[in-house]
């Protein structure tokens, strides 16, 4: 394969990853709606999907990432088996972890499930770059975190050790514009986040969150800065959540227009008519491509649904290594 | 009444106690060796490098150099946090906060990402970390930096405590802590730090560990069975001395780790005595006295003779003033005082 065939098929793969993630949460959601699953209701990244998407493409396997609570983004972007992620979701015992927790985690792809605690998992992700730096090799960790998050104290400490130790860590900051009902506008008096970058030492890059194939380059350079010793950065990817906080949050605090122009910039239909323009798709394939990915998310749905509980002596395991 | 006496801070040495380990370089030597076993083992702390405050860490910066020695900023979560994502990685990263106090900064990292994770992930991680906390009050180091306060973190599920009095167990404890693929607290109290204690030969033995979950009998005795730990086993040994002049027997019990607990030899002592009294720094509302004291009233009540005690901080801040911090904690006179009472009903 060519060069330009190696990256036409790299936007191919981007377009089906974000459709993927797009569908299968759609289809996490419905299972909450339908009342299938119960519980806390699930944390969608509709919108979201070319930070993840993006960020993914860039690395390799040994490098790692931390999620957040919406973290099935970056799991589908890694290569996560969808039936294994539903199955998790519908707390089946056939899920990453057995179906006991929300925190789908796969340590042999790299994906380390976190998010209940806001911010937490960066300071985490510096430590995992710690251990990458110490051993060699090269590999580095992404520490995704989201507007909300970049003002916890976790963040700035961590943005501060890694620049002081050098660490192999890309601080990726998912910036969807609310934390919860908080515009970032409000939250963040700095034109970007990437601007406290300064702060720390690092660099800082913004970036189109919305354009894949711009977080993919934007990451790529970071990755190839940790690879070769040159240490952290910073990366505010500015998206847009376009579902509420969680799936039954109708978004009472945003108004029509709002959500209409945030739809406009969907980060899939944005790439699906590059793609179209730039002839490496037809209106046909991309029929055949969501009939697939369609095919898929059902199939994963089936599976969970297949699934068995975990019995209820698994409770006590798992807890002593 | 707390006695100072029974810690001579840096004063005159015995001649028979020069070969004697001080109970810092106890743990100094433990993590010496393991990091000369492992280079999994790294270190991580404020000033830990050129000058730690209590000086355990003496050394290690110039036989393993600064990678593996790594001086931190003012960053409790940042550091906690990064041992846990290295201890993730394959590491086993031994953290000194200054102040054992200071976990409360960074509880987070510890009580949700540490002790958690392994579960959180169906059993797909390990966190083989330590973390080591000087603690404990006699030093007048004010109410923030003289706390016990393992029974915070003993009540979280996931955390192994463990709560060394002598060099020998010192140097045990802290070696098998790192061995752990858990996380594991470490409380030093501070007032142990230059005191020195016999050690037996086992102590040179670079394999040497002393198993979690096992207590010491420090003292056997038939009346009454006194649980303690750190600085107030060797009051409780104070006042059993006391007691003895007197013909009162009294068995001194040291847990050595509170998670896990070694409830079979505390309950077995009670058992025998039909009394418990427990002593401890720790605040007395829900901490590790009453712990001890409901685990043997379920399973020994029968066996009772007379109602179970408890000695601890009454609930207030550790004081800053010497006197008023000697008034709050218990120690040997106050432990005499409750044993003659338990033994006259």
């Amino acid at each position: 394969m060519s060069e330009a065939q190696a990256d036409d098929a790299m936007k191919l793969g981007l377009l089906r990853t974000m459709l993927l993630i797009r569908k299968l949460e759609t289809a996490w959601g419905d299972a909450y709606f339908n009342e299938e699953i119960g519980g806390i209701p699930p944390s969608l990244s509709t919108g979201q999907e070319a930070v993840s998407a993006g960020a993914c493409a860039a690395l390799e396997q040994g490098d790692y990432v931390f999620t957040t609570h919406r973290g099935q983004a970056p799991q589908v972007a890694r290569g996560l088996d969808p039936k294994r992620i539903m199955a998790e979701l519908y707390c089946r015992r056939d899920g990453y972890n057995k179906g006991k927790s929300y925190h789908v985690t796969d340590v042999t792809r790299g994906v380390i499930g976190m998010g209940g605690i806001v911010a937490a998992q960066v300071p985490v992700a510096g430590g995992m770059a710690l251990a990458q730096k110490l051993k060699g090799g090269g590999r580095v960790s992404v520490a995704f975190f989201g507007d909300g998050a970049s003002n916890e104290g976790a963040v700035h400490e961590t943005a501060n050790l890694a620049a002081m130790w050098t660490l192999p860590l890309i601080l990726l900051c998912e910036n969807n514009g609310y934390c919860i009902t908080l515009p970032v506008a409000a939250a963040v008096k700095t034109a970007s986040i990437a601007d406290r970058a300064a702060g720390y030492g690092l660099p800082g890059v913004t970036v189109d969150g919305n354009d894949a194939l711009a977080v993919r380059d934007a990451v790529a350079a970071a990755v190839a800065r940790a690879r070769s010793g040159g240490g952290a950065t910073l990366i505010d990817a500015k998206t847009l959540r376009l579902g509420g906080h969680l799936c039954h949050d109708a978004q009472g605090y945003r108004s029509k227009e709002e959500l209409a122009a945030a739809w406009e910039r969907c980060p899939i239909k944005r790439l699906r008519e590059r793609l179209l323009a730039e002839a490496l798709l037809t209106a046909e394939a991309y029929a055949r491509l969501e009939a697939e990915v369609d095919g898929e998310v059902a199939a994963a749905v089936e599976f969970a649904r297949q699934s068995p509980a975990p019995q209820v002596r698994e409770a006590y395991e798992d807890l002593w290594a | 009444m707390f006695d100072r006496r029974l810690f001579r801070a840096g004063g005159p040495v015995k001649p028979e106690e020069r070969e004697w380990p001080t109970f810092r370089s106890a743990i100094g030597e433990g993590m010496r060796e393991e990091m000369r076993r492992d280079p999994g083992v790294i270190q991580m702390g404020e000033d830990i490098a050129l000058a730690s405050p209590f000086g355990v860490t003496s050394g290690l910066a110039a036989e393993f150099g600064s990678e593996r020695v790594r001086d931190t900023p003012c960053s409790e979560v940042a550091v906690v946090g990064a041992a846990v994502g290295a201890a993730i990685g394959g590491m086993r990263p031994v953290v000194e906060l200054q102040f054992g106090d200071f976990m409360s900064v960074a509880i987070d990292q510890l009580t949700h990402q540490a002790a958690m994770l392994r579960y959180l992930t169906g059993g797909q991680v390990k966190v083989p970390l330590v973390i080591r906390l000087p603690c404990g009050a006699g030093q007048g180091a004010g109410s923030q930096h003289s706390q016990a306060l393992y029974s915070w973190f003993a009540h979280v599920p996931g955390i192994k405590v463990a709560l060394p009095s002598t060099s020998m167990d010192a140097k045990g404890l802290i070696k098998s802590a790192i061995r752990d693929d858990n996380p594991v607290l470490f409380f030093e109290h501070k007032a142990l730090y230059r005191t020195r204690w016999p050690v037996e030969p086992a102590f040179r033995d670079a394999d040497f560990l002393i198993p979690f979950g096992r207590a010491a009998v420090r003292r056997g005795g038939k009346d009454i069975t006194v649980v303690a730990t750190l600085v107030m086993v060797h009051h409780a040994l104070a006042a059993a001395e006391v007691l003895a002049a007197d013909g009162v027997s009294v068995e001194v019990i040291d847990p050595r780790t509170l998670v896990p607990l070694d409830m079979e030899t505390i309950v077995g002592s009670v058992r025998k005595t039909g009394r418990l009294l427990v002593v401890d720094e720790a605040y007395l509302c829900c901490g590790i006295q009453g712990e001890i004291l409901a685990g043997v009233t379920e399973s020994a009540f029968s066996a009772l003779k007379s109602a179970p005690r408890r000695l601890g901080n009454p609930g207030v801040p550790v004081p800053f003033a010497p006197s008023l911090e000697d008034a709050v904690l218990p120690g040997r006179d106050r432990i005499v005082k409750a044993i003659r009472e338990m033994l006259a009903t």
